[in-house]
């Protein structure tokens, strides 16, 4: 062993402090967490719908939210994983629950193609641009979360862990707000709602990498 | 003889709670095993920055390691990210001796294929392999590699960026 070598192990272990390890369960709950705090910042300023609140849950809302609920814990749970680099990880779960929830731009997309400019109408852009900007500023939170835990850990590619943490917020944001947001049509939310992840995304991927490499 | 994986574990869970002692012959260990693992991948004259480069990064990232998993994969992404890194800075290799590879003289073969930096080269294309191989490994100039393999020198570059781009994708996959 080289003396530089011998040095530097002599200072690393003058240099130890206990460190608590970045166990799936914590990074879950700093997640989880976040969500529900986002949610509770939905219903302390924005308030919950009514039809909510009576217990009368229109179908296309359940499976929109449902799809970003799933998107964004795939997303949540992918870039905890890869706070804990492991040769053999997989990071790919992810992309199957992208998948599904691009069916509502996917849906938007053909039914507007079917129905023309009417389609466009019965899409407010006013509320639209509303959820756009209030969805992706509740994103916020679970952004920050996911990117103070992962700079704790030891990402190898920050380029998708800042794309991954990017959609978690999104998806999680888009959630929260849609117990506010009293539109059920498929246009808006499949335009709307789903603008809100796309651009929480592309922020991610180029403003977290430069925030998490080590 | 380097500790196995069961022991480095133990003593990696140690140095979590502060344990100097373990993590003085932690490091030791690692340092080993590190040398053994950048052999070939690297000329001999950087081993001792890369082998110190990763031992820092151990350090700082000391709680990215969960004590329920085995310690050398994590070890070996470790490892790689860093040597991936390394592999982006240019330098020019005035001496192509390498020791002895990592996989062939290793108490727990299997573990050593699997993790080993030789497992991410099977992944790149021929082409992408053999640029890396001879400008950033032995140490070739762009123009000594093009005629050594073939290749035009702008495509030598492009080789080269594609490859590291592929590894840096690889680091934790392959």
């Amino acid at each position: 062993m080289s003396k530089p070598t011998e040095f530097l192990i002599a200072e690393l272990v003058d240099d130890l402090q206990p460190v608590g390890a970045l166990k799936m369960s914590r990074g879950l709950l700093v997640s989880a967490g976040a969500a529900v705090l986002t949610m509770l910042v939905v219903a302390l300023l924005f308030g919950i719908r009514p039809d909510i609140i009576a217990g009368n849950l229109h179908p296309v809302f359940l499976l929109a939210t449902g799809l970003f609920a799933m998107l964004g814990i795939a997303a949540s749970v992918t870039v905890i994983v890869m706070s804990r680099p492991q040769v053999g990880n997989d990071h790919g779960g992810w992309v199957w629950a992208a998948a599904m929830a691009g069916l509502l731009p996917f849906t938007a997309l053909i039914m507007g193609l079917v129905k023309g400019p009417v389609a466009l109408e019965q899409s407010s852009i006013s509320h639209g641009l509303d959820c756009l900007v209030v969805g992706a500023g509740l994103g916020l939170i679970v952004g920050t979360a996911l990117t103070l835990w992962l700079r704790r850990g030891a990402p190898t590619s920050a380029a998708n862990a800042g794309l991954l943490t990017g959609i978690a917020a999104g998806s999680f944001g888009i959630f929260a707000f849609s117990f506010h947001c009293q539109y059920n049509d498929i246009y808006h939310i499949g335009l709307w709602h789903s603008l809100v992840v796309i651009i929480a995304a592309t922020v991610g991927r180029l403003i977290v990498p430069s925030l998490i490499r080590w | 003889m380097i500790a196995d994986d069961i022991t480095m574990a133990r003593l990696m869970v140690m140095s979590q709670r502060g344990d100097r002692k373990a993590y003085s012959t932690l490091l030791l260990e690692c340092q080993k095993w590190l040398r053994r693992y950048y052999s070939r991948r690297i000329v001999p004259h950087h081993l001792d920055d890369l082998v110190q480069d990763t031992l820092l990064s151990l350090h700082k990232k000391l709680a990215s390691y969960d004590p329920a998993r085995p310690f050398l994969p994590w070890l070996a992404a470790i490892a790689r990210y860093r040597w991936v890194d390394h592999l982006r800075m240019v330098y020019k290799a005035d001496e192509v001796e390498f020791d002895e590879g990592f996989a062939a003289d290793n108490p727990e073969p299997a573990i050593a294929a699997r993790i080993s930096i030789e497992r991410m080269f099977a992944y790149l294309p021929p082409a992408q392999a053999k640029a890396i191989e001879l400008v950033k490994i032995e140490g070739l100039s762009v123009t000594e590699a093009a005629v050594a393999c073939g290749q035009s020198e702008s495509l030598i570059k492009v080789n080269i960026h594609r490859g590291l781009r592929k590894l840096t994708a690889m680091i934790e996959k392959a």
